[in-house]
């Protein structure tokens, strides 16, 4: 996809070019098409592929861990620990290896994805203008909300027939009781101790 | 009727040259995998390119305007 956009955005350069030094082309019926379809249609097209493949790009794992800040939670994903959460999601699958991050921490609210880019740019911001939080030290603001994780368990069997579950269902649900903080599965990204834990290697 | 005309040809200059500008930082945006490239499309190339776009409607514009009836 990333091929067929350069290649886009080179000819859309190529006729871009054309009229930068030959504007007086444009005086014929035939090139005022081009012009048209150089200098409107295909940058716009541009436009909307670039602005596509960032989004996409913006989910990967690989792009949330390039910040340094993120390095350790990225790393967290290889603690060879059943009980931790994130690592066991990840090594198994449970969620898309190249969309660890989006997918537990994505809003899936309405303006979800606008809300995601705003606080993506607010640590941009934090990173390379203000002072770089330590990684130890970030929270989710608000805590993470159970509806990040009933966005996918909801529904399925194994999570609907545990008895514990369905127990205190209600209140997981109003958020009453949370996931991470009720004592059932509070190893989350323990960022602090990463340094005793042993690590999964794919590899071997 | 000519000094529009040139107008819009010089227009048509600028909207080209601002819209190279815009498409040669977006490939380099793409190349390159880091935070901040998002931050160099979404600000400063999808920028270019929307302005770009505006003054070769503007060129556009200018010339299908109807004459002055003082010139």
């Amino acid at each position: 996809m990333i091929g067929a956009l350069i290649c886009q955005i080179v000819l859309s350069i190529a006729l871009a070019t054309i009229f930068l030094f030959r504007p007086s082309l444009t005086s014929g019926t035939g090139w005022k098409i081009v012009a048209f379809i150089g200098l409107c249609v295909l940058p716009a097209l541009c436009l909307i592929g670039g602005m596509n493949l960032h989004v996409q790009r913006s989910e990967t794992t690989r792009f949330c861990t390039s910040c340094h800040v993120m390095v350790p939670y990225g790393r967290s994903l290889a603690i060879d620990d059943a009980a931790h959460l994130p690592a066991q999601h990840f090594q198994n699958h449970r969620v898309p290896a190249d969309k660890a991050c989006y997918s537990c921490h994505a809003d899936y609210g309405i303006y979800g994805p606008l809300n995601d880019k705003m606080r993506g740019l607010t640590r941009l911001y934090l990173q390379y203008v203000s002072t770089a939080p330590d990684p130890a030290a970030i929270r989710i603001p608000g805590g993470f909300k159970n509806a990040q994780c009933l966005h996918c368990h909801q529904g399925a069997r194994s999570f609907e027939e545990n008895p514990i579950h369905t127990a205190m269902m209600d209140s997981l649900k109003s958020e009453q009781v949370s996931c991470l903080g009720s004592g059932c599965h509070d190893a989350a990204h323990d960022i602090a101790n990463l340094s005793h834990q042993k690590f999964w290697n794919p590899g071997k | 009727m000519k000094a529009p005309k040139i107008n819009s040809l010089r227009l048509l200059q600028i909207s080209s040259g601002i819209l190279i500008l815009g498409l040669i930082l977006e490939v380099v945006t793409l190349l390159w995998f880091h935070p901040l490239s998002f931050v160099l499309f979404a600000f400063v190339a999808a920028a270019l390119i929307g302005l770009g776009i505006l003054i070769y409607l503007a060129a556009l514009a200018l010339v299908a305007a109807p004459p002055d009836r003082q010139s």
